[in-house]
């Protein structure tokens, strides 16, 4: 695996965020503020629209949010990971996986920008994380894993099937309304199963969890764990079956 | 150990995907609709680029592939570079190789030159502090000074191929694989280039280089193949001195 490589993702994912706020002052910031707006705007009307007090609301939007958008991004960015890196691929021969782990990188960074600034807003709200707060590290290391294969899946994918980039748009919008992001899984009352069986909300929940200083629930750990190896197994299948084929597909 | 190039059997098609052949959705049709459409639908045309190739290249020798256009040349080379896994056939590859088939590669226009020096070198697989090693004598080579610190889109078409140049012969290879003799800048720097290449060609151990010009061939390579139609047409030694329709076959 070319996560054995760092260097290589590290410096191109590094690479890419730089670009990208090249010419901007406050850099990668700008996700997290836009991101704040958005916690703003929305914890405004949903914790009157949910009834939640807004002290416990906003830290809980927070971070489901600043979450999510690593998720989503992930998900999309990575339908076409190979295919916006065809150039190279047709050029030098690196591992395919390089460039999938390129993509999970700077969306992580992004993430470990944001997800500070919420805390922080969160400790301005009055309300202060515990020592839980440290099982967030081993929730991080999982999320990035996470992400891992799923690049490694849906960019293969959908180099081969070119439809699936905009059902997987769709995909992303839609779980992102039917996932305990905007609303606490505990109003779901008769329709909890809607979050138990969601396993995009165990990933959610184990970084969340710890940053709220909520109960984690081993089910979240189980969730994520056994998604990571299902991922994973998947992402390895699917490599050693059609690595070789890719350049031709792009 | 010796440097060698093996291909046995080697040939590479490429399945070319209709949009129809691209989606997901009819191929879900396919599956629950079955027959004559099924068909129709898995039959999707194949371009035979190289048709069962047999090639041995030993230490020592510079092959030139020639050629008409699309008969093969560049996808041979990729297949040397390890771009394109072949269909069929076995490629055994000993040595570190270089290609330089498209020296403007990965060239990133919004990167300054040097970060473009650091990033292919990451792409090439060096370590960060080998490549911070180079950059000084790669920066010389170029001759564009201060020029290394802007975004390599204010560059000027010429200096633009002055930097992939110098970038991608600063590399030490066993097997050389080069799509066209390079040849840029005005008269200075072309002599320059020139110098460079010979002497890359003198350490390298194996050449292979695809080029239409009969000349350089005779006084570069020691062995010529020539492809039609994804096939060796022709493969035959290069005596020094003789002129191209003087050799002798095989």
């Amino acid at each position: 695996m070319a996560l054995l490589a760092p260097h290589v993702w590290l410096a191109l994912g590094w690479h890419d965020i730089k670009q990208r706020y090249r010419r901007s002052v406050i850099g990668p910031f700008w996700f997290t503020l836009s991101t704040l707006l958005m916690v703003g705007a929305l914890g405004f009307v949903y914790s009157t629209l949910l009834g939640q007090s807004l002290r416990e609301y906003l830290p809980y939007l927070g971070v489901g949010l600043v979450v999510w958008q690593y998720i989503g991004s992930v998900i999309n960015e990575g339908c076409s990971a190979f295919i916006s890196g065809s150039f190279l691929i047709k050029q030098v021969r690196i591992p395919l996986t390089i460039h999938a782990i390129r993509v999970v990188w700077r969306n992580f960074v992004i993430l470990l920008h944001s997800l500070p600034v919420v805390i922080i807003l969160m400790m301005f709200f009055g309300k202060f994380p515990n020592w839980e707060l440290l099982m967030i590290f081993p929730g991080l290391v999982i999320l990035f894993l996470q992400g891992v294969w799923v690049v490694v899946v849906s960019a293969t994918i959908c180099s081969r099937f070119r439809d699936v980039v905009p059902i997987a748009t769709n995909f992303v919008t839609i779980a992102f309304f039917v996932t305990p992001v905007l609303w606490p899984a505990s109003q779901l009352g008769n329709l909890a199963w809607v979050a138990e069986w969601n396993p995009l909300y165990h990933t959610i929940e184990i970084i969340r969890a710890p940053v709220l200083g909520g109960d984690l629930h081993w089910q979240s750990w189980v969730w994520s764990l056994g998604l990571l190896v299902a991922g994973f197994s998947f992402a390895q299948y699917l490599m050693t079956r059609v690595r070789e084929r890719v350049a031709y597909w792009i | 150990m010796d440097t060698f190039i093996r291909a046995q059997d080697v040939s590479v098609e490429f399945p070319i995907y209709e949009n129809s052949h691209r989606s997901l959705k009819n191929r879900m049709i396919d599956l629950t609709t079955g027959g004559r459409i099924a068909k129709d639908m898995s039959r999707h045309p194949v371009v035979t680029a190289l048709d069962r190739i047999h090639l041995n290249i030993s230490h020592g020798e510079k092959v030139a592939l020639v050629g008409h256009n699309g008969s093969g040349k560049t996808t041979l080379l990729r297949v040397l570079s390890g771009v394109y896994a072949p269909t069929r056939g076995k490629m055994e590859m000993h040595g570190r190789t270089a290609s330089l088939l498209d020296v403007s590669m990965g060239l990133d226009p919004d990167a300054t030159g040097f970060e473009n020096i650091y990033l292919r070198g990451i792409m090439d697989g060096l370590k960060p502090a080998v490549i911070r090693g180079k950059i000084d004598a790669i920066a010389d080579f170029t001759d564009l000074g201060d020029y290394l610190n802007l975004p390599v889109r204010t560059y000027s078409s010429g200096m633009m191929l002055r930097l992939a140049f110098a970038i991608s012969t600063s590399v030490e290879a066993d097997i050389l694989i080069m799509d066209e003799w390079l040849s840029v800048g005005d008269a200075e720097f072309s002599a320059k280039a020139k110098q460079r290449l010979d002497e890359m060609v003198g350490q390298a151990s194996i050449l292979v280089l695809a080029s239409h010009d009969l000349s350089l061939v005779a006084r570069v390579c020691t062995r010529m193949v020539r492809l039609e139609h994804g096939k060796i047409m022709e493969d035959c030694p290069i005596q020094k001195g003789d002129s191209m329709n003087q050799r002798g076959h095989q």
